[in-house]
C-alpha cells in the first residue's frame, strides 16, 4: 500500500504524445499524484517502485459502446435483477483482460417495458478487482427502420410526443439518474429533434445513429446538442457528394459543430481507408468503440451461437453475422485490438491511437468522467494499462491496484 | 584558488561531476554519520553537471543515499509546484533521478510565514549537520548566487531576503508568460559568508558573458561588486570554466593555471586514480 512509482516507462499523455517520465500513484486513494508534491511535502521515499522496462504506461481504456461480452448480453434481464448484476460484475472482472477499465453497457432496441427494468440497474458501479460501469447507453428504440441493422424492427418507435415519448420508454428517472446516460437516436425519426435539447439539459449524451438523415437535419441535431455519432459509417447512408448525410457532420465549417464519432476499427465494419479519411478529417473527435456482443471472448470457437429473440449469430473469426444473412451484427473485437488497428490503418503513432480510447472518450462523455478518467494527470483515478511498444497489453490497473497481468 | 579550464560546457559538467563523485566516494558517507553535505545551485550553467551526476548514479558509480543537500536560494511568494520555482528545478533535473533521501534535501521555503525565521533556521540547519563539505556555486551576472543578480552583495552576508534587480526581473519575465507582474520580486538566498564557510567551494563558470567577471575576480582585488572574488581568501576553492569564459583573462593567467593543472595531473597519475577519469573528461570514453 502507499505510494507506488512507475519508472523506466513512457507515458501516453492526453495530447497523444509519449514522454519518458515517472508516474506516481497513491494506492490508498486510488489516484494519480504528483511525485514532486509527495517528495517535498512528506519528505518520505516511495513505498514501491515498479520498473516497466521501457514499456508504455497509458490510461485505462474506456468503451462507450459495448452490448455484452464473455457470454453476457447486457440487454437481457430474463433472470431478474440479482442475476443481471452478478453477470455485470463478471464482465467487469474479465474485461480488464482487454485493457478496458471503464465501460458503458449498451442496450440495443428492446421491448418498451424492459428499459425501465434495465436502465436503473446501470448506474455507476465498480466491481472489486474489475472495471467500472459508467452508466448506460440506450441504442434505440427511436431509430429509422431502413437503418436498423441488427435491431428488431417491431420494437422501433417514434417520439411523436417529444421528450414525453422518451420518458415513457426510458423512464423519467432514468433520464435524470446519476452517471453516464447515452441515447442513440435518429434525428429523422418523428419528434427526436425536439427531444435533444431537453435531454442534454438533463445530462444525457445524445448520439446520432441508425439514421437516414440528410446533412442539414444531422447538423441541426448537432446544433441542438447532439455530441456524438454512433458507429460512423455503419447504419447510415453512404456519403453522397451533394448530401453527405450524417457522415457530413465531420465536415462542418464551424469546427465546434463537428461531433465526436464512434469508430469500430475491427477492419470489418469499416474499411481502413474510410477509417483514415474520417480520422484525418477530424482527429480530435475519434472515439474508438468495440460495439462488442456477448460473443466477444477470445476463447469462443467459430460457428453458430444462440443469440436472442430466437435468432442465431454465426461467428467467423472477428466477423459476426445474423444467421442466414450477410448483415453484420456487432463485433467480437477487444478494445486494445482496436487501438492497434487504428495505429496501423492510419499510420499514426500508437500514443495518438491510445488517445482515441481514453482522452477523447472521456471528453465526449463529459461530466464527472471527463474530470476523473482518461488521462495520466494529477488527481485523476489511477486506472492504467501497461502496453508494450506495439500496443499489446501487459497489465491492467484499476484505482491503483493491479487487476490483470499477462 | 585553482582554475580548471575545460573545452566546453559539457566537458565542464563531466569534470565537475567526476570531481564531486571522487570527493563523495573518498569520504565514504554512511547512515551512522558523518553524512556528506553539499551546497547546490540552480540555473542553466549547472545543468551539464547535474546530467553528469545523474549518469554516474545510474551507472552505479555514485550514490546520494547518505548525502545531504542545501540549495542556494528560492523565490519568495512563488508556490513550490510552480514550473519556475527552484523546488521544481531541483526535483525535475536532479532529485527525481537519483537515490537521494527526500528528508536529506533542503531548499529555502519562499512561502514561509516568517521569512526571517526561515533564513535563520536554514543557517541553523546547516550548522546542525556539521557545515557544508562542498558548496557548488554558479556565476550568473557577476555574483555567486544566481538569485541575487544585483551587483553589490555584502561579503559577510548570511542567508537573507534579497530584492531582485529590475533587469533580473525583466530577464525572468519570459518564464512567466511575459507578465512582469507575475515575476517574483524577492528571493531568499544564502549569503556570501554562508558559502565561504563551506570547507570547499567549486564555482562553475561557462560562456563568454562571464568572461569579464571571471577576469575581475581572479586578477583584481576582492570587491563586493565582484562577489566571487571573495574566493581569493577561501582556503580551498576551485573554479571550473570553459574556454569561452577565459576570453578576458591575460594569457599569462591562463598559462599559469594550465601549468598548475598539468603538474597536478602528473602528481595524481603517479599516485593512481586519475588515469581513468582523465580519459573521461577529455571526451574519450
Amino acid at each position: 500500500m502507499g505510494i507506488t512509482r512507475f519508472t523506466n516507462c513512457s507515458l501516453a499523455l492526453p495530447d497523444g504524445s509519449l514522454r519518458r517520465s515517472d508516474l506516481f500513484i497513491d494506492t490508498d486513494s486510488g489516484k494519480i499524484i504528483s511525485g514532486q508534491a509527495h517528495f517535498f511535502s512528506t519528505r518520505q521515499p516511495v513505498d514501491r517502485t515498479i520498473h516497466l522496462q521501457g514499456n508504455i504506461l497509458a490510461p485505462g481504456y474506456i468503451d462507450a459502446q459495448i452490448n455484452g461480452a464473455f457470454g453476457v448480453d447486457f440487454s437481457s434481464i430474463d433472470e431478474g435483477d440479482a442475476t443481471y448484476l452478478k453477470r455485470l460484475n463478471e464482465v467487469s472482472r474479465r474485461i480488464v483482460e482487454t485493457g478496458t477499465t471503464s465501460y458503458v453497457p449498451t442496450i440495443i432496441t428492446q421491448r418498451k417495458e424492459l428499459y425501465q427494468k434495465l436502465l436503473p440497474l446501470l448506474r455507476p458501479r465498480s466491481a472489486p478487482d474489475g472495471a467500472h460501469v459508467l452508466g448506460y447507453h440506450a441504442e434505440g428504440p427511436f431509430l429509422i427502420p431502413e437503418k436498423k441493422g441488427a435491431h428488431e424492427e417491431s420494437f422501433l418507435l417514434d417520439a411523436s410526443q417529444g421528450i414525453k415519448s422518451w420518458e415513457e420508454v426510458y423512464g423519467a428517472a432514468a433520464l435524470d439518474q446519476e452517471g453516464v446516460k447515452i441515447v442513440t437516436a435518429a434525428p429523422d425519426v418523428e419528434g427526436v429533434l425536439e427531444c435533444i435539447k431537453p435531454a442534454v439539459e438533463r445530462g444525457v449524451t445524445v448520439s446520432i445513429g441508425h439514421s437516414n438523415a440528410p446533412v442539414d437535419v444531422a447538423a441541426k441535431a448537432v446544433s441542438l446538442g447532439a455530441s456524438w455519432v454512433t458507429h460512423l459509417f455503419n447504419a447510415m447512408p453512404q456519403m453522397h457528394h451533394r448530401d453527405p448525410g450524417v457522415i457530413g457532420t465531420l465536415g462542418a465549417q464551424d469546427e465546434s459543430q463537428r461531433p465526436f464519432y464512434g469508430l469500430i476499427v475491427d477492419g470489418i465494419h469499416v474499411h481502413p481507408n474510410a477509417v483514415r479519411l474520417a480520422y484525418d478529417c477530424h482527429p480530435e473527435g475519434a472515439v474508438l468503440v468495440t460495439d462488442a456482443m456477448s460473443l466477444m471472448d477470445p476463447r469462443l470457437p467459430d460457428g453458430k451461437h444462440e443469440w436472442r429473440d430466437g435468432r442465431y449469430i454465426v461467428r467467423d473469426g472477428l466477423r459476426l453475422y445474423i444467421e442466414g444473412t450477410s448483415t453484420l451484427a456487432g463485433s467480437a473485437i477487444s478494445l486494445d485490438h482496436c487501438v492497434r488497428n487504428l495505429a496501423s490503418f492510419t499510420s499514426i503513432p500508437l500514443s495518438k491511437a491510445i488517445q482515441c480510447a481514453t482522452w477523447n472518450v472521456a471528453q465526449m462523455l463529459g461530466g464527472d468522467v471527463a474530470k476523473r478518467k482518461g488521462a495520466l494527470l494529477e488527481g485523476r483515478d489511477a486506472d492504467l494499462v501497461v502496453l508494450d511498444r506495439d500496443g499489446f497489453l501487459q497489465s491492467t490497473w484499476v484505482m491503483g491496484k493491479e487487476v490483470y497481468t499477462l | 584558488m585553482r582554475l580548471s579550464i575545460r573545452d566546453s560546457p559539457e566537458q565542464v559538467g563531466l569534470y565537475v561531476g567526476d570531481y564531486l563523485a571522487k570527493r563523495i566516494n573518498e569520504f565514504k558517507p554512511s547512515a551512522e554519520k558523518p553524512l556528506f553535505v553539499l551546497g547546490l545551485p540552480t540555473g542553466s550553467s549547472p545543468l551539464p553537471t547535474y546530467q553528469s551526476l545523474v549518469e554516474l548514479v545510474q551507472r552505479g558509480d555514485l550514490s546520494f543515499k547518505n548525502v545531504v543537500t542545501f540549495n542556494m536560494d528560492e523565490y519568495v511568494g512563488l508556490p513550490r509546484d510552480h514550473p519556475e520555482s527552484y523546488h521544481t528545478f531541483m526535483y525535475t533535473n536532479f532529485f527525481s533521478k537519483i537515490d537521494i533521501q527526500p528528508n536529506n534535501t533542503h531548499i529555502l521555503d519562499g512561502e514561509a510565514e516568517d521569512l526571517l525565521h526561515e533564513c535563520a533556521e536554514y543557517e541553523r540547519k546547516i550548522k546542525s549537520v556539521g557545515g557544508i563539505d562542498i558548496f557548488l556555486g554558479v556565476w550568473e551576472r557577476m555574483v555567486i548566487s544566481p538569485s541575487t543578480r544585483c551587483p553589490g552583495s555584502s561579503l559577510v552576508s548570511r542567508t537573507r531576503i534579497k530584492t531582485l534587480a529590475y533587469d533580473t526581473i525583466l530577464a525572468n519575465a519570459r518564464f512567466f508568460n511575459n507578465d512582469l507582474s507575475a515575476v517574483p520580486r524577492m528571493a531568499l538566498t544564502v549569503g556570501i559568508a554562508t558559502v565561504m564557510d563551506a570547507r570547499e567551494v567549486i564555482l562553475v563558470v561557462t560562456g563568454q558573458k562571464k568572461a569579464m567577471a571571471l577576469a575581475q575576480c581572479i586578477e583584481n582585488g576582492i570587491n563586493h561588486f565582484w562577489t566571487a572574488s571573495a574566493l581569493q581568501s577561501h582556503p580551498w576553492s576551485l573554479l571550473v570554466c570553459d574556454e569561452d569564459a577565459t576570453l578576458e583573462l591575460r594569457v599569462k593567467t591562463v598559462r599559469y593555471f594550465k601549468s598548475i593543472e598539468k603538474v597536478q595531473d602528473e602528481v595524481e597519475a603517479k599516485y593512481g586514480g586519475a588515469a581513468v577519469r582523465k580519459t573521461r573528461v577529455n571526451g574519450v570514453h
